[in-house]
């Protein structure tokens, strides 16, 4: 018995080992042919950008970080981020942030938005630059009454009708009154465009709080408590001048889903969801 | 002859006393066996039968690098059996299996689950807006099947859209039975707060909808989870640290699981997997993403592949809103057991007594 499982075995071995070899030899031909095809496609195409949480705010634009490897994968659908190669692409450290001692020094990243926000250079040089009637003499408000600024309305039109505070608030509640290109925290002083949460945390304090310890928001990397992570901060995905839309249920922009699922074999559409067992 | 030969085995076993036996344990390390399963296959006749099978098998099968891993994978101990040098002997197989498949070079992780990690996940259900990203990440993280034909389509997530119910005034006493007016707010026909009945095929202009609130679904990762309990190969089972995970070469496909979980978390590939070269996700785990084939179930396990390295999993990382959060439930400084200690929470199905380690929360 055992002298006849030694042949087979012997056998076997050596057929196995024969069509291994000839397989080898074909898959090396068609997947060279294939990679000379695939490589001019992909250099005429144009860089693939695609936005992280929601429009209009930060964006990432598609790279290979090693061969075969993206930063991001975009969705074809709705061009929205769907996977991170990289979290911490483009990030810088967040600074100083009260009660996140805890955190080794360089593991809070943030993305900064001022390369983002376009018009931002220009704010303080353009318009709001002390040069002109309105600065001579040099004058603060005397009214908290926003002066409607055609130009102003029409770079930024969600703020012609400001959703937030429920008329409570206005520009310089937010805005710094000198340096334009800064927001306002409660003494006066200016804080940076991508620190948001400094000036957000005035009035919205939980959020803040659940937000430094994660439980607000979003973070990407690392999943241990001192991990090192990319933190979005508030502004990356609310829009602090229309928050409270009423078209919507949720203080988040209404976007595009992705496509459903696939239906179950020879259905045509997801009416029968609908359908409910008993008729109402 | 034959039974000469099995004779002092069987004394043997006949010399220990019964009750100095250990009692049963789940663990399979901890089992008391004295043959392996490649003990057995050694023995004359059964390799014989085998490496004959086998060999037609090569024979008939298509001229592929897969063919000649086929043969090592034939004679395979179930994962949790295995050795460290043969988990590596699979990986290393794997590996080579894989490159060759996809044209790259694929890596299939073998990393154990740490001591002080006890994995738990969060979701927000008051924040999600249906939008489907993490289902999307998913499948670009873990290598599913994503053809166009009935069943080539896996998804491990599902989002549930669930229409608001409504109170009004003059349906207060349109109770069931007619007249009676025994439900205040709502009655049988329009239940008030959440209509149970949801969509999964919801396809609006844009998201969230006004009147309708989502509740996404995927693996629970019970710590008594059902799916284990009926597996005839005990080929799924719970990680030390958290996740049910499954040996996808020791599934039989038999679909108990399926009919066990109360989540409709499990797939099986009922067709042969279609994942194109360029969309294969080359870092994988062997109980995670690394490529599955026709016939076994899969589920969500946390992207092993990334959560055992430190990573977060890909659907926490997409979601736009943040409702998505996953940490360590053995550090109370980690974000899901901040959520246990401040925010309400709730388990699904939790009188099931399943155990989810999943959680929904609201603020």
């Amino acid at each position: 018995m055992n002298k006849l499982a030694t042949y087979t075995l012997v056998l076997a071995f050596c057929v196995g080992a024969y069509y291994a070899a000839v397989a080898a030899e074909k898959t090396t031909e068609p997947a060279k042919e294939e990679a000379a095809q695939a490589a001019p496609a992909e250099a005429a195409k144009e860089p693939v950008v695609c936005f992280e949480s929601r429009k209009g705010a930060s964006e990432i634009t598609q790279r290979e970080i090693q061969p075969g490897w993206p930063n991001v994968k975009c969705s074809p659908t709705t061009g929205a981020a769907l996977w991170y190669g990289d979290p911490f692409d483009g990030t810088v450290p967040m600074g100083k942030m009260p009660l996140l001692d805890k955190i080794p020094e360089g593991h809070a990243l943030v993305k900064p938005r001022s390369e983002k926000l376009a018009i931002l250079p220009m704010c303080g040089t353009a318009c709001h630059n002390g040069v002109g009637p309105a600065f001579s003499p040099p004058k603060l408000p005397k009214d908290k009454k926003a002066v409607p600024i055609p130009t102003m309305e029409g770079l930024l039109p969600e703020v012609k009708d400001l959703q937030h505070g429920r008329g409570r608030i206005w520009c310089l509640d937010c805005h710094h009154t000198t340096q334009r290109n800064k927001l306002v925290d409660h003494y006066g002083d200016p804080i940076s465009f991508d620190q948001p949460q400094l000036l957000c945390g005035k009035c919205h304090g939980d959020k803040l709080r659940d937000w430094r310890d994660g439980i607000h928001g979003k973070r990407i990397g690392e999943w241990a408590s001192t991990g090192k992570k990319r933190w979005f901060t508030c502004t990356e995905c609310h829009n602090p001048h229309n928050v409270q839309d009423g078209a919507r249920n949720k203080g988040f922009v209404q976007l595009q889903p992705e496509p459903p699922p696939q239906l179950p074999m020879g259905m045509k559409d997801g009416k029968h969801e609908k359908l409910h067992p008993i008729a109402h | 002859m034959a039974v000469n030969d099995k004779s002092p085995a069987v004394q043997g076993k006949a010399e220990v006393p019964e009750n100095s036996a250990p009692p049963a344990s789940a663990d399979p390390s901890k089992a008391v066996l004295k043959t392996s399963r490649r003990d057995f296959l050694r023995g004359g006749g059964m390799l014989s039968l085998s490496s004959l099978m086998g060999t037609a098998a090569l024979m008939s099968h298509s001229s592929d690098a897969r063919a000649a891993i086929e043969w090592a994978e034939h004679f395979q101990k179930n994962y949790r059996l295995m050795t460290p040098e043969e988990k590596n002997e699979a990986r290393i197989r794997l590996e080579k299996r894989y490159s060759a498949e996809y044209g790259k070079t694929v890596t299939v992780d073998t990393t154990e689950a740490q001591p002080g990690v006890l994995m738990g996940y969060a979701l927000n259900v008051r924040k999600c807006i249906g939008c489907r990203r993490c289902v999307k990440a998913c499948v670009a993280e873990n290598n599913q099947t994503r053809g166009t034909r009935p069943g080539e389509r896996i998804e491990w997530i599902q989002v549930l859209r669930m229409e608001r119910g409504e109170f009004s005034k003059e349906k207060m006493d349109h109770g069931y039975p007619e007249g009676l007016g025994i439900q205040v707010g709502g009655n049988a026909y329009t239940p008030a707060g959440q209509v149970l009945e949801g969509q999964y095929h919801y396809e609006p202009e844009a998201v969230p909808e006004k009147d309708a609130t989502y509740m996404p679904i995927a693996c629970m990762q019970c710590e008594k989870p059902p799916c284990v309990k009926v597996c005839p190969v005990r080929t799924t089972y719970r990680e030390a640290d958290g996740p049910v995970v499954i040996d996808y070469n020791w599934c039989i496909g038999c679909r108990m699981c399926m009919g066990a979980c109360p989540y409709w978390a499990r797939r099986i590939n009922v067709a042969n997997p279609v994942l194109p070269k360029e969309e294969m996700n080359p870092v994988t785990h062997y109980l995670g993403n690394r490529p599955r084939m026709r016939g076994v179930v899969e589920k969500c396990h946390w992207c092993l592949q990334r959560t055992r390295q430190g990573r977060y999993p890909a659907c926490v990382e997409v979601c736009p809103v943040g409702a998505r959060k996953f940490g360590n439930l053995l550090d109370p400084e980690s974000e899901v057991s901040l959520i246990l200690a401040r925010k309400n929470v709730f388990r699904l199905k939790a009188e099931l007594n399943t155990f989810p380690k999943f959680f929904y929360f609201y603020d």
